[in-house]
């Protein structure tokens, strides 16, 4: 179900929106299609590895692009259109989860409670899990701009714009991030450089 | 080592984010620099985990429910209405929405306030000032309309909108009359204040029982007997005395003094000779006043052109062809400005060779005095006149 990120951007032109604003239901299952894992990652990672809760925002963007794409203008580049919607929707969900949460219960995550540790140390796989269960510790404004960058490969610039902030800030944050993987993560040092 | 450091941009370095100049700096600043290098490799352990995070796949039948949900879009919709309305339901929205609307219904009271009940600053120096009826001991507000009185212990300052301050002496009795920012204005019943304002001219007055006080940007301190004459001794700047059509324009240097029913006098430069004070003072307001004019004149010097300049109107013909026989010793004319002129107080013409002897009247010839004057002049140049305080 997991797989590694790729940096390289998806090509959608602007017929292919034009299309989808018109209504055109295929055109939309392309949009939805070439979008749809990027849309689940991001809200994986932000709603603490739930993947019931991330299927159902992914559902509700979705949803919510089909009405909303013709206000879609094209003076903005759609992904960054797209990604702020995501992370809006995320952090709604996470802050409505929050809220109905006992004080000191963890998020819910698809952490494996059977996981056996000798195994992670030396499984790629589980190097990845443990940098996701990382991830979910970190809160929302640190979190954000690690999973643009390496889920989405965005540029500090184009992080700063759909995060609304200036790209010093984005790399101040990202600073934060690293140092945070690191220190919890650093146990895992010898496995990521053999 | 010695250049700044570069804790702030490590990830982006590492990331190729920094400009060629800027990478060089960091490279050159890790090479020399402990601390930093040690952060450099936190920094790059950091990225080397980040690019470790797996994507996710979507679960399969994604489509399939969001189609089936894409069917009840009314259904949705209808929720969507009650989500909203849950967000605002919210105790800490409601909080905060409460909080924001005392917040600004308080600001518009006091803004009400502000507007229908305006009031000055007023600070005790000395004793205990009152307000009213009320004494204060530290701070207090001088509404519309209030009094504002010191007895002899006490002293009080006055900030005057934002445009200057007044200060009250002991034995003072004040009142506002108005503010606005048209118009601020304090009646002066008996005491004495020292005014300092700020403002363009024209802004400020104090009424007295004798004059008005127009303040063109200045100091001064102005005095009222319990007889309700006055003496305005100007520091800075210029003031203009008025009562009705009788106005004297006073600069600083000199002083002016003003009786009800009279208004005010002609003014002076304080330096003038005691003879020619006391000549003035009988041509103002006294019974003798040919033999006070032969007097004044022999007594006038150049700078005395600001008290024989305003004697010009204020006497018959006769005297003022004496007077101005003497100013034309003491600074001639223009080539302009002819006699015939001067007797008929042409306006011009008064003007004309008022601009020359300005000259000799302190360092009235400075272009912020000339502003001011020019403010004056060109004006309605009308004071509100006192009326029924004689």
């Amino acid at each position: 179900m997991e797989q590694r990120a790729v940096m390289e951007q998806p090509t959608i032109d602007s017929d292919l929106i034009v299309a989808c604003q018109r209504g055109d239901r295929e055109s939309f299952r392309l949009l939805f299609e070439t979008y749809k894992d990027r849309v689940f990652s991001i809200a994986v990672y932000s709603l603490g590895g739930d993947h019931a809760a991330a299927a159902d925002v992914t559902q509700q963007i979705f949803l919510k692009l089909m009405t909303s794409i013709t206000q879609f203008r094209g003076d903005a580049e759609f992904t960054t259109w797209l990604y702020r919607m995501v992370i809006n929707a995320c952090t709604d969900e996470h802050r409505r989860r929050r809220r109905f949460l006992p004080i000191g219960e963890s998020m819910p995550s698809s952490r494996t409670v059977d996981r056996n540790p000798q195994e992670k140390r030396y499984a790629r796989l589980e190097i990845g899990n443990s940098v996701r269960d990382a991830i979910n510790e970190l809160k929302p404004k640190f979190r954000i701009p690690i999973l643009l960058k390496y889920l989405e490969g965005l540029s500090y610039e184009e992080i700063a714009t759909v995060m609304d902030c200036s790209k010093g800030t984005v790399a101040s944050r990202l600073n934060r991030g690293h140092k945070a993987l690191a220190k919890r993560l650093g146990h895992l040092k010898g496995e990521l450089l053999e | 080592m010695f250049s700044r450091h570069v804790y702030k941009q490590l990830s982006a370095y590492c990331q190729g984010e920094l400009s060629t100049a800027e990478t060089k700096r960091v490279s050159e600043h890790l090479i020399g620099c402990n601390s930093c290098r040690n952060e450099y490799e936190q920094i790059k352990l950091g990225v080397i985990l980040a690019q470790q995070i797996p994507r996710v796949q979507a679960p399969a039948k994604l489509w399939n429910d969001l189609q089936g949900r894409s069917a009840s879009a009314r259904v949705l919709n209808t929720k969507a209405g009650p989500s909203s309305l849950r967000l605002f339901l919210r105790p800490k929205f409601l909080l905060a929405s409460s909080i924001l609307i005392v917040l600004v219904s308080l600001g518009m009271f006091w803004l009400y306030l502000r507007e229908t009940h305006p009031f000055w600053e007023v600070v005790s120096i000395d004793g205990s000032p009152q307000i009213g009826a009320r004494g204060i001991k530290q701070k207090g507000r001088l509404g519309l309309g209030q009094w504002l009185e010191t007895d002899s212990r006490s002293r009080a300052e006055i900030a005057v909108s934002s445009i200057g301050h007044v200060e009250i002496d002991p034995n003072t009795r004040v009142r506002l009359v108005e503010t606005k920012p048209t118009e601020h204005r304090l009646e002066l019943q008996h005491g004495r204040l020292s005014a300092r304002i700020w403002a363009p001219p024209k802004l400020f007055y104090v009424d007295t029982p004798s004059a008005v006080a127009a303040d063109l940007g200045c100091a001064y301190t102005l005095e009222v007997d319990e007889y309700g004459a006055s003496l305005l001794r100007v520091t800075s700047g210029w003031v203009a005395l008025q009562l009705r059509d009788r106005e004297s324009m006073v600069p600083a240097g000199a002083a002016c003094a003003t009786r009800p029913g009279i208004g005010p006098g002609t003014p002076y430069f304080e330096d003038a000779s005691d003879s020619f004070r006391a000549a003035l003072q009988n041509i103002d307001f006294g019974p003798e006043k040919n033999q006070s004019l032969d007097l004044l004149l022999v007594n006038a010097r150049v700078r005395d052109t600001l008290t024989l300049w305003h004697l010009l109107a204020r006497v018959d013909a006769a005297d003022r062809a004496r007077i101005y026989e003497r100013m034309v010793e003491l600074v001639p004319p223009p080539d302009t400005v002819t006699r015939a002129d001067v007797m008929a107080l042409k306006p011009d013409a008064l003007d004309s060779w008022k601009e020359k002897l300005e000259l000799s009247w302190s360092n009235y010839s400075s272009p912020t005095m000339k502003a001011l004057k020019k403010v004056w002049t060109s004006g309605t140049g009308k004071i509100h006149e006192m009326e029924g305080k004689k």
